[in-house]
């Protein structure tokens, strides 16, 4: 893994990005297993955070279709629940960081899709070493 | 209240979306303001008013055990809520949404 020295404006550790040009049928699967944790992940954090019955609402207008397209979800968000979207986002990617042993900095400024972007690479890195 | 307005309050910062999640995690749980803060992570001084803000709103109660005042989640309160913002959210229409 090639770790970058940033001064990342994220709240994740700085995992680097890794090399693209790589087995594309491992990364499709990578993917495809990342799309699965971060699904699971959003549901986890709406229904902890609203309970069930709002998740379920949200699931059938469509909120979880296509959630691991991060500027989807974030456009979804915003228009369901405004300023409160960024909390939302904060809980899935504490929770995502936890599953996947990234560290969270509460602190730093939130860039959802960057720190998508990092827990997909750490994704596909531990794919790689499996 | 309206479903509207209880949601801007739930969601109104990132320690009461953490408190959130740690009272319905965990919906059993009484704590002192300091034991509830170290549990999110954070310094008491940091979450006492987000704290207040959701003991206002009822979804957490407060009381005296010995010389301590813990808070705790109402239940029944946070049902009849979140029953609310649910219906709220029925109404919103999800930008893109068929």
């Amino acid at each position: 893994m090639r770790i970058r020295d940033s001064s990342s404006t994220n709240p994740h550790g700085d995992f680097g990005s890794v090399p693209r040009s790589t087995d594309p049928d491992r990364r499709f699967a990578a993917e495809k297993a990342f799309s699965s944790v971060l699904v699971s992940t959003v549901r986890e954090a709406v229904g902890n955070a609203l309970g069930h019955n709002v998740l379920e609402i949200l699931t059938a207008k469509g909120l979880l279709d296509d959630a691991s397209n991060s500027k989807e979800f974030d456009r979804k968000l915003q228009s369901i629940f405004g300023n409160g979207a960024a909390v939302l986002e904060r809980i899935v990617v504490k929770d995502l960081n936890r599953k996947l042993g990234i560290p969270y900095n509460s602190e730093a400024r939130l860039d959802y899709e960057k720190s998508l972007e990092t827990a997909k690479e750490v994704c596909f890195v531990e794919s790689k070493l499996k | 209240m309206s479903g509207s307005e209880v949601l801007s309050t739930l969601l109104g910062s990132e320690i009461r979306g953490d408190l959130l999640v740690l009272f319905h995690k965990n919906p059993g749980l009484i704590d002192t303001a300091d034991g509830v803060a170290r549990r999110i992570g954070r310094a008491t001084v940091t979450v006492i008013s987000d704290l207040r803000e959701l003991l206002q709103l009822g979804i957490l109660k407060q009381k005296r055990i010995g010389n301590s005042d813990v808070v705790f989640l109402d239940r029944a309160k946070d049902r009849d809520l979140l029953e609310s913002v649910a219906n709220h959210l029925k109404t919103v229409r999800i930008s893109g949404e068929k």
